[in-house]
């Protein structure tokens, strides 16, 4: 295999070894090999020598690990690395970006940054302030701390793992000492995430001189994702029986929103409301027959079912288009990698039809992802249930009818009495104020409505008297007036107190939430000031920004700074 | 009337709403609900407007977590029926931006825009009175909009007409402000001061009142289907006076024998000067002695009725001060439109358009929304909505007529169409109407269609045969005056009435009970092609029908539900 380094002859291996290494090597791609350095790693750490008993410190190490979160996956990673490092001995705290200052964490002795990106490149929303400060001409000096980076992304963007990135840089910039290199992750980052994890700890313990010797076997479970407090998670889900499935949106709509309730009977989950519940779809079958058409491997029945339920046949990555065209020995497309740009696998696969065995079409194959929706219910209202609110995305690309994977997943393939796979996702940064007497201002268009509707069954069911306000949008007030019905109900019973719309294409002018808020902003402007938390959830792109720019108007730019730091505006944009 | 019974519960609503206020103010800033208080509706209909809802989308709604799919019915007072070009572009601009998309010209002469949402209602009104067009009494227990003939060959008499449909409509206006407050201004003119309604008083009139003026020979308004009418009697080209008919009406209910459709009387004749005197003494017996208690009985022909017509004259001249002369004679030929170009005496020319059932919208092959929108562009002329629902692109230049003939074709709107279907009415009906039983304006199209193919074997395609359909027996589209006519019993069912008068003065029978479309082609056909093969020279088809003895002749309103053939008895 060309271009990849081999193990010289003179590797401490018998030839024959050399020769197996390397062949397995040229298999692999550079997602495994970063697994496998991270495994080799914590493997290493697990075996080496144990120092001399005489040699137990005489405290424990700080570290310090900061993360950047955006949907959670960084500050669950955050959680498992504390844990991991308490193990080894150190007193290891976490320290949310949100809440830290480049000073502070120039401090420290060690650190482990966990940072995911956002978008097309961006900084958490709520690491904004911190990546500032960092980035700044007056930033800290870094000099002594011991630093490592590990980077959530997802490949589907150009600008994959930017911010962490971008941190990794920037404190090797202010003079720290970087002691392992940076891992960048895709959206599958459980098993490569904690084997990098389980390496980087032994090497930041490595370099302290005085591991504790207690602490010294690492145990990395690298078969379970340790992401969820439940006894439910990603890789295993709880199979929830769908109880009612509706279509929310009128029969002449130019949207198509699903109100789905399944049963969490027997399972133990718990959510709050604000925490989103993930599901594991299925592709579409006849996408899954497609691509299977296009490599050739139509009779493939394990291979079917793999691509159903276990590989993202859909999003398609620059790096993926690299991957095929050398797989194919396509110079042309190897060139073309912006190909990717807009299309989806079987576009790759369609515009070069090749044969390919079974292997060689998974290993070019990113595994599925869960999707994550909003719980629109309260267990206080509903108990043993969880309602979501799915859009299903339908859209035409390059002359190619595409769908929503789960989406549609759920509004085409799924009826009630059948199991969803699913698992809770707590989402700490989005929750009702632990006063109950606090006003509140929910801010969803469109889906963005679904944890408002469990903020208000929860205030409904604990008699919360905190003031509420919801600013719903869509496009038609006759057709897409999601939970009409039961805004009326908890207006009329005053759960609710006050309702503000904007339909966007009932009238000539477009008219959004935005324009709602602003239409209302003297009122918006005394709610804030009787202490209300602001709650924004729904679409990142136009929406939040947006919704953004006109509270920042409203509010003023430093008062909004100062409400998110307070915890008083809380964003769930997707 | 019964001063034992208790009002209407819409008495005590009038009396309450300061002077039609009510809390509509308040209801239309309630952005949870599409409606207005029940209340409020009744208030609304005052200022023109009604709520409704799409009763085809009623069974998913609530599954849905929906409230019904709630819209309002605006509806223009438009006097005569007259607007500029430039009216007409601003209420196809209404409807474009605020209702449906379609403009629904009505059978009294005006324009109604469905499917306005709450959020668009007040920027839907007030963007037609920037247009200088209101909605005002539109609706209501109030005189609605005044109707007078549309006849473009006589544009003299018919200016005569249309001004006076003008003077009575203003005299008759309610005085409150409230229309401009709610719609307009949005804010208090009186702050709560006390108004006056010199006419109608606090409680208004006991149900609608309804007036027509027409001109001979033609009767497109159906004169002697409203609460007054005034038949204009010439003399040269000037109209003389004219003769005084009261106490038609339309409305029935099923079931109830004591309510039935009345032809007026014509009780007199009077100078044009002391019209609007008359229509206003007239209104005012019909506020003392109308019945308050009982809305279905609530008209003034049941006041008539019950009082009888000479003490009802007595009372009337009682209040005038004067009495009325005697009738002059007049005759009708028809009830319809004459379609198509027509020179007036000045010279100036007119083209009637048929606007099937009214709906002015673009299909693929008849864009009457563009074309329309075409003309009015030109700025020429006048839009005259007519009684029959059509449209008379009215005073236009030799000079202009090709270039408003060329936009004709152009939308392909100038199509000529049977005498069948040139003569059919249908209500609004479903899918917005709330008192639909039944199909009216979305079925009677296709029902004519089945006719055709027959009427085109008997040699009848060109005939003029007068056919109505409604969705429910409150008549407004006047079916009891028609030769054939089908009113709603409920879905897919009709009962069908026939024997009415080509020029709209008999009303018609029932001939068959429940019938669905197929039943009224079987009962129909046998009848038509008799009509073909035995009608006598000129013989119009409802005649014949009661010559062939297939019904008696109706000869007064209280007699309509009487003559029955026996299987027919209830």
């Amino acid at each position: 295999m060309p271009g990849l380094p081999m193990l010289p002859e003179t590797a401490p291996f018998p030839a024959e070894q050399i020769t197996a290494l390397n062949r397995i090597m040229s298999a692999t791609n550079a997602e495994q090999r970063t697994w496998l350095s991270g495994f080799l790693s914590g493997y290493q750490a697990a075996n080496a020598p144990q120092p001399a008993a005489a040699a137990a410190p005489a405290r424990r190490a700080p570290l310090t690990i900061l993360f950047a979160t955006e949907s959670g996956n960084a500050e669950s990673l955050a959680d498992v690395a504390r844990k991991a490092a308490s193990k080894l001995g150190f007193a290891a705290r976490v320290l949310d970006m949100a809440d830290a200052t480049p000073a502070q964490v120039a401090a420290a002795q060690n650190l482990l940054v966990i940072a995911s990106t956002w978008g097309e490149g961006d900084p958490p929303q709520r690491a904004i302030d911190f990546h500032a400060a960092l980035m700044a001409e007056d930033a800290p000096r870094f000099d002594g701390v011991r630093y490592a980076v590990l980077a959530l992304g997802d490949r589907a963007y150009a600008k994959f793992c930017e911010t962490g990135r971008l941190f990794d840089e920037r404190f090797a910039a202010l003079g720290g000492t970087r002691v392992a290199d940076r891992i960048e992750c895709d959206l599958d980052y459980d098993v490569a995430a904690n084997a990098w994890l389980g390496g980087t700890l032994t090497q930041l313990q490595a370099g302290l001189g005085e591991p504790d010797a207690g602490a010294a076997v690492i145990h990395v479970d690298f078969a379970r994702a340790p992401l969820e407090a439940s006894a439910y998670n990603r890789t295993r889900p709880f199979e929830a029986e769908i109880t009612e499935r509706i279509k929310l949106s009128g029969s002449r709509s130019t949207s198509e929103t699903w109100h789905v309730e399944v049963s969490l009977a027997g399972s133990g989950i718990v959510y709050e409301p604000g925490d989103s519940l993930g599901f594991l779809p299925s592709n579409d079958p006849a996408l899954v027959d497609a691509v299977l058409m296009a490599t050739g491997l139509s009779g493939d029945a394990a291979l079917r079912a793999a691509l159903s339920e276990r590989f993202d046949i859909t999003t398609l990555t620059r790096k993926q288009v690299a991957d095929y065209a050398r797989l194919i020995g396509d110079a042309s497309l190897a060139e073309d990698v912006a190909f990717a740009d807009g299309r989806q696998v079987i576009d790759l696969l369609s515009a070069a039809p090749h044969g390919l065995s079974a292997e060689q079409l998974t290993s070019l194959l990113r595994p599925l992802p869960p999707r994550y929706y909003s719980v629109a219910s309260s267990l206080k209202t509903v108990p043993d249930e969880a309602h979501l609110l799915v859009a299903a995305v339908r859209y035409e690309t390059h002359g190619r009818a595409r769908s929503g994977v789960a989406s549609v997943d759920l509004a085409d393939r799924r009826n009630a009495g059948e199991r969803l796979k699913v698992f809770v996702k707590p989402n700490l940064h989005f929750r009702l104020p632990t006063d109950p007497q606090r006003p509140i201002i929910m801010i969803g268009p469109g889906t963005g409505v679904a944890p408002f509707r469990a903020f208000m069954q929860e205030r409904d069911a604990v008699g919360a008297r905190g003031k509420s306000w919801l600013v719903f949008g869509h496009r038609h007030y006759t057709h897409d007036f999601l939970y009409q019905l039961e805004w009326q109900d908890l207006l009329k019973r005053g759960v609710l107190s006050r309702l503000d719309v904007a339909f966007s294409r009932d009238q000539p002018e477009k008219r959004y939430v935005q324009h709602a808020l602003w239409d209302a902003r003297r009122d918006l402007h005394a709610w804030v000031q009787d202490g209300a938390v602001i709650y924004v959830c729904g679409d990142a792109n136009a929406m939040a920004k947006d919704v953004h720019a006109t509270l920042q108007r409203i509010v003023g730019d430093q008062a909004l700074d100062a409400l998110r730091r307070e915890g008083r505006y809380l964003r769930d944009v997707y | 009337m019964d001063r034992s019974l208790p009002p209407s519960p819409n008495e005590a609503i009038k009396a309450n709403s300061r002077y039609l206020r009510g809390t509509i103010a308040d209801g239309l800033t309630r952005v949870e609900t599409g409606a207005l208080s029940d209340d409020d509706q009744q208030l609304t209909k005052f200022h023109g407007i009604y709520l409704q809802d799409d009763r085809d989308l009623r069974a998913e709604r609530g599954r849905k977590k929906m409230e019904k799919a709630f819209s309002f019915m605006a509806r223009l007072r438009v006097p005569g029926g007259v607007l500029t070009p430039a009216q007409w572009l601003a209420a196809e601009t209404i409807a474009r931006e605020r209702g449906n998309g379609t403009l629904r010209l009505t059978t009294r002469q005006t324009i109604q825009f469905h499917g306005i949402i709450k959020s668009n209602l007040r920027l839907a009104i007030s963007g037609l009175n920037d247009a200088m067009l209101d909605t005002i009494a539109a609706c209501g227990d109030v005189n609605r909009n005044v109707i007078a003939t549309a006849n473009p060959w006589e544009s003299r008499g018919h200016a005569e007409v249309a001004a006076l449909a003008q003077a009575i409509g203003t005299h008759l206006l309610p005085k409150s402000r409230a229309w401009h407050e709610i719609w307009i201004d949005g804010e208090q003119h009186t702050g709560g001061e006390e108004e006056d309604e010199p006419i109608y008083g606090r409680t208004y009139m006991p149900r609608k009142f309804k007036i027509a003026v027409a001109l001979p020979p033609h009767n497109d308004v159906d004169v002697f289907a409203h609460d007054l009418g005034f038949i204009a009697i010439r003399e040269g080209d000037r109209v003389a006076g004219y003769n005084v008919v009261v106490g038609g009406g339309m409305g029935m209910t099923h079931g109830e024998p004591d309510t039935f459709p009345r032809t007026g009387d014509v009780i007199g004749f009077c100078r044009p000067d002391q019209v609007v005197d008359i229509a206003e003494k007239v209104v005012t017996i019909q506020r003392d002695s109308g019945n308050r208690s009982d809305r279905k009985h609530a008209r003034l022909k049941y006041t008539i009725e019950r009082i009888g017509l000479p003490a009802f004259c007595m009372e009337l001249e009682r209040r005038l001060g004067y009495s009325l002369s005697p009738a002059q004679d007049f005759a009708f030929t028809d009830n319809g439109d004459r379609l198509g170009w027509a020179h007036g005496d000045d010279g100036a020319l007119h083209y009637t358009l048929f606007v099937e059932n009214g709906r002015v919208r673009d299909l693929p092959d008849r864009q009457l929304l563009s074309g329309l929108h075409a003309i009015a562009e030109l700025g020429v002329g006048r839009f005259i909505i007519t009684a029959n629902q059509n449209l008379v692109i009215a005073d236009i230049t030799p000079q202009q007529k090709r270039a408003v003939g060329e936009l004709l074709r152009a939308h392909g709107i100038d199509a000529p169409v049977s005498g069948l279907r040139r003569n059919s009415i249908a209500c609004v009906a479903l899918p917005t109407c709330g008192l639909a039983l039944a199909e009216s304006e979305r079925y009677l199209p296709s029902l004519v269609a089945r006719l055709e193919d027959q009427l085109e074997q008997l040699g009848l395609a060109q005939d003029d045969i007068t056919i109505r359909m409604t969705g429910c027996p409150n008549g407004c589209a006047r079916p009891y005056l028609a030769e054939i006519a089908l009113v709603g019993r409920a879905p897919g069912l009709y009962h069908l009435y026939l024997g009415g008068a080509f020029n709209g003065t008999r009303l018609n029978k029932l001939y068959r009970k429940d019938v669905d479309g197929d039943a009224i082609i079987a009962a129909l056909s046998p009848l038509l092609r008799e009509y073909a093969g035995q009608r006598r020279d000129g013989e119009r088809f409802g005649d014949y029908a009661i010559r062939a003895g297939h019904v008696r002749p109706t000869t007064a309103g209280n007699t309509f539900h009487d003559d029955l053939a026996p299987e027919l008895r209830s």
